[in-house]
């Protein structure tokens, strides 16, 4: 047994370093001094680093702001539709009524709408509700894109965990909601974390009706500003890699506290067991 | 089963309901009222100086109690999208800034103010003829010309000065013979290359297809038809490949300048010469500072001795949104942008001004000198608005030129197919 | 029978519930509160429609409207209504060039689908194995590569591949391969081929945390009655892995369907759907014609065609969806 652990965890290692080598490519890019990034050297290694082009990106003005702006409309898009897609998600899993199918395919055919598609649709309908310039036109078009994949994908997971569980519960004396909360929510607790991890990514990283959406400078998301290192005169990718680097910081914290909070998945095997 | 059949009325119901209401024009242009006003303006990155910009508004301000000027800049990426919504929508900037080769379409499909009574007021004896071209639709002026730039080939002297170059080569044939000279005195250095050329930089190949005098495009009637398989045309291409070939330049050739940016090839500080705008030239020096008293311009030699060749000029004209709420605002500061104490700032900061043909300003340093030089000589892509749609999608040219350059079509090949697709393009 | 839904067709198998089912229980519940229970559900989901509805409905609603509209520019700025029947879908179909483009789509997809899942089923397998700090530290390289935005990582990959400073060709410089200034962008298949590393590489990572969370939930005790039959790796994921995951694996293969078909960004920055047109796909077309070109009805006519390409792709899964009793799939 423990040889077999050691080499999955050698394994492992292996296949993280695999993902971690384009990360690792635009840290380092950021730390190289703007003259190495075109070398002809084999630069696997940085042969100097600087943190100036952290610094440009820190100091570039709205950094803050459209940082702010992006965590207000990812967090708020996400919130809405991992609640309201929970509930759906209880719905169509757990209960048996009238229509059930044509819910269930509601949720299945509005993600085959191409996102892109819909720009010039989405654009005059928020235009039409006043909300064009507004942050809250891209809450709710985050919240409207990803809340089909949350209702569906918990929807599996909710699906996965025996309802005999929730019943042994409700025999011990709690009524339906105490059973779900004790019993359904934390064995949910993975397939949220990955649910909202994506619903919180996409709204995180998305470019093209932040841009569009919305026109002033101090209502920008980090895409949006992000982008802004390509300017008439060539791209400061150096700025623009660090930039990139502390974008994904927070998106990490995320995970982290949405982790930690979430996985008591560990308890899953006793509890079923 | 009801679940479909509800949806099924809705969805009939939503259809009448969009087809009607969801594309309602961008508001009613209503009588313009006193008070307190605001010029939105909605210039691009990198356009005019901050320094211009700032006594621009500050002087608009002052003359025109009650206006406050609110200035954007706008960055080119996702421009396209911004300006279609922009424009649709109700509170349309007042005065926007349009790439010259964006400029016809929108001015074609009626987004644009009409300036052509305004024109005598806006300096229209003094604007730049190439940019002129792309602001005109069917005879009406739709905008004013802002700013031009254009190509040169920017090289570095010390270089020059070692492989024994004594003066700026002035046509195809000192182009190329100074290539060798730079190769033999430079064989020692692996890394080294005469002259840096990407293989899709178009803008480039329309300098030596319009100095072997043919054209990408020509009009038929009404429509415009792709003309790349001239023997002018091909003559172009062909000069394009000799140079790729004489110099041996290690640039992919299935890209273009921005990927590598160029400039931060020249900045490795192994590259002779790059054909290039004079901003690039600063970024080569910004990232290595020991290039900077070492570099200089000329012209783009034609094939004729002593001429330039003709160059594009990449600029931008200036233009109101027709549905803008300040119009008679929006001429005054066009009227004041326009007047030669702003033109002459513009020449300054280092490019050719789009409403005055005096370039004094300009020529105070080399690359501007080879810049005003050719800009006389200036000419645009064809004024089709159709011509966004090559530029904003994919481009046959670049097809054209990687194809020939990796020997993977000969030139007939390479220009038949690329001229039927441009045609498709502006003719669709 | 209560409202509540019983599980799928696992349940003979846990002979050690924990609690006999008791129709009385379930008897009075239901004469307690049945109007409610009754429109519970429909309240559970109200937001959701309506959200849904509203927000997705319309706009796709509008779009398949428009692609029966000529819609360019100037009828969007002036809000005209010109209808041309089915004069879009009609160009879009007589193009030689979009049936080779569908083609491609499909291939494409499909190999960036089946790549991803399999990987990501063989990592979630994985982590389940691993002790935590390293599972951690997975986790977190994939969710770094994850949370790229796609600026960083198109331009990142592109370095990495680019023909003269790229570090892979250097690398395989210093193997001994002769790669010096080897350009990997030379054909469509080939740029796809990087494009569709890249996607996967941002793909996997969602996959495996979603799996993993379908594996750690497999009950422990299935797997310990598979080991004192002594059962092998491979014949322990055929008889309790796989039934129980299937379910979750079905899900998201249908999802990654969805999003790899429909991926356009990371295509247009690397080489605009080229070189000459060898890396277009649908997604690509429907840009080319809309935003690019202006021409609207027609890109709306290329959405709508693209959906209905995608619902015949997926229509065994649909159509399975619909077939099982409880429509649990």
């Amino acid at each position: 047994m423990n040889a077999k652990k050691v080499s999955a965890n050698v394994v492992a290692v292996f296949i993280a370093a695999f993902f971690a080598f384009p990360t690792y490519w635009m840290v380092t890019t950021a730390l190289k001094p703007k003259k190495d990034l075109l070398s002809s050297d084999f630069d696997l290694i940085p042969s100097s680093v600087t943190n100036s082009n952290f610094v440009t990106a820190w100091t570039k003005p709205g950094f803050l702001q459209s940082l702010g702006n992006s965590l207000l409309v990812s967090l708020s898009a996400v919130v809405a539709a991992l609640v309201i897609g929970l509930l759906a998600a209880l719905a169509l899993s757990r209960m048996r009524f009238r229509g059930r199918k044509g819910f269930v395919m509601l949720m299945l055919v509005a993600q085959m709408a191409p996102f892109e598609a819909l720009l010039i649709p989405m654009f005059l309908m928020m235009r039409d509700l006043g909300l064009y310039q507004q942050l809250s036109s891209l809450i709710l078009i985050y919240f409207a894109v990803t809340l089909p994949f949350c209702a569906w994908t918990l929807r599996g997971f909710v699906n996965g965990i025996p309802i005999e569980l929730e019943e042994a519960a409700m025999v011990d004396g709690c009524g339906r909601w105490g059973a779900f909360r004790r019993v359904t929510l934390p064995l949910l607790g993975p397939g949220l974390v990955a649910t909202s991890v994506f619903a919180f990514i996409t709204a995180w990283n998305e470019f093209l009706f932040a841009k569009v959406m919305v026109r002033a400078e101090d209502k920008e998301t980090l895409p949006v500003w992000l982008s802004g290192f390509q300017s008439a005169f060539g791209t400061d990718w150096g700025g623009a890699m660090a930039a990139s680097a502390l974008f994904t910081v927070p998106v990490l914290v995320f995970f982290l506290i949405v982790q930690r909070k979430m996985v008591t998945g560990v308890t899953a095997g006793a509890v079923k067991g | 089963m009801k679940g479909w059949r509800g949806l099924a009325v809705g969805a009939a119901a939503l259809a009448v309901t969009v087809a009607g209401c969801g594309t309602s024009p961008s508001g009613t242009t209503a009588a313009e009222s006193s008070g307190p006003k605001t010029l939105t303006v909605w210039l691009m990155d990198g356009s005019a100086p901050t320094t211009l910009t700032d006594a621009l508004n500050k002087e608009f301000q002052d003359s025109n109690k009650d206006v406050t000027v609110k200035y954007e800049v706008q960055k080119w990426g996702g421009i396209q999208e911004k300006l279609t919504t922009a424009l649709t929508s109700d509170t349309p900037p007042d005065v926007i800034e349009l790439g010259n080769t964006q400029t016809p379409k929108f001015a074609s499909e009626g987004t644009l103010l009409d300036l052509t009574g305004d024109a005598a007021n806006l300096n229209g004896s003094e604007w730049l003829g190439g940019l002129k071209d792309s602001l005109t639709w069917e005879n009406k002026q739709f905008g004013l010309p802002f700013y031009a730039s254009n190509r040169t080939v920017l090289y570095r002297t010390d270089l020059f000065e070692a492989a024994g170059i004594t003066a700026a080569p002035t046509s195809n044939d000192e182009w190329l013979a100074a290539i060798e000279k730079l190769k033999t005195a430079n064989a020692s250095n692996p890394d080294f290359q005469a002259l840096y050329l990407p293989g899709q930089s178009w803008y480039t190949l329309l300098s030596f297809i319009w100095d072997q005098g043919g054209d990408v495009a020509k009009k038929d009637g009404d429509k415009f038809v792709g003309s790349l398989d001239s023997a002018q045309a091909k003559a172009g291409v062909d000069f394009y490949k000799k140079l790729v070939d004489a110099s041996g330049t290690k640039a992919p050739k299935d890209t273009d300048e921005a990927k590598p940016q160029q400039m931060e090839v020249f900045g490795t500080g192994n590259v002779a010469m790059m054909i290039g705008l004079p901003w690039e030239l600063g970024g080569a020096v910004k990232a290595n500072p020991d290039l900077e008293k070492k570099t200089s311009a000329f012209p783009i030699p034609s094939k004729t001795a002593g001429k330039a060749a003709p160059v594009f000029l990449g600029g931008s004209n200036l233009a109101i949104p027709a549905g803008s709420k300040n119009v008679d605002l929006a001429k005054s500061y066009l009227k004041l942008l326009s007047s030669k104490k702003y033109q002459d700032q513009l020449g300054a900061a280092g490019t050719v001004p789009g409403t005055s043909k005096d370039t004094a300003s300009l020529a105070s340093n080399p690359v501007g000198k080879a810049l005003a030089a050719s800009s006389a000589n200036g000419k645009v892509t064809p004024a089709t608005p159709k011509w966004a749609a090559v530029e904003a999608g994919q481009n046959p040219l670049k097809d054209m030129l990687t194809a020939y350059l990796t020997g993977a079509k000969s030139l007939d090949q390479a220009t038949g197919d690329a001229n039927t697709a441009l045609t498709a393009l502006l003719g669709g | 029978m209560t409202a509540v839904e019983t599980t799928d067709a696992a349940v003979p198998v846990r002979t050690s519930s924990p609690a006999p089912r008791r129709a009385v229980a379930g008897g009075a519940r239901r004469r307690r509160g049945s109007a409610f229970d009754r429109l519970l559900p429909y309240l559970l989901l109200a937001p959701a429609v309506i959200g849904i509805l509203w927000l997705i409905g319309f706009p796709v609603v509008s779009v398949v409207v428009t692609s029966f509209r000529k819609l360019d520019l100037g009828e969007l700025v002036r809000g005209e209504v010109k209808w041309v029947g089915l004069d879009n879908y009609t160009k879009v179909l007589s193009d030689p060039r979009f049936w080779e483009i569908t083609v491609r789509t499909v291939v494409f997809t499909a190999v960036v689908v089946a790549t991803s899942v399999v990987v990501g089923l063989v990592i979630a397998l994985l982590m389940r194995q691993l002790s935590t700090p390293i599972r951690i530290l997975l986790q977190v390289c994939m969710l770094l590569a994850w949370a790229m935005p796609i600026i960083a990582s198109t331009t990142v990959y592109q370095w990495i591949f680019d023909q003269q400073y790229g570090i892979l060709n250097k690398i395989l410089v210093k193997l001994g391969f002769d790669y010096a200034g080897h350009s990997w962008f030379s054909t469509g298949t080939a740029t796809l081929s990087v494009i569709g590393l890249l996607i996967v590489w941002q793909a996997i990572p969602f996959l495996a945390f979603s799996l993993y969370a379908g594996v750690i939930g497999v009950p422990a005790d299935l797997y310990e009655a598979a080991g004192i039959d002594g059962a092998t790796a491979w014949q322990t994921f055929r008889a309790v892995t796989w039934p129980e995951l299937k379910p979750l694996l079905m899900m998201v293969t249908f999802l990654s369907l969805l999003w790899d078909f429909k991926v356009f960004t990371q295509i247009w920055v690397f080489k605009e759907g080229g070189p000459s047109g060898g890396s277009t796909t649908l997604p690509v077309l429907q840009y080319l014609e809309g935003i690019s070109q202006s021409h609207f009805g027609v890109a709306a006519a290329v959405s709508v065609l693209m959906v209905v390409i995608l619902t015949l792709l997926t229509v065994s899964y649909l159509r399975k969806l619909l077939q099982t009793q409880e429509g649990k799939l």
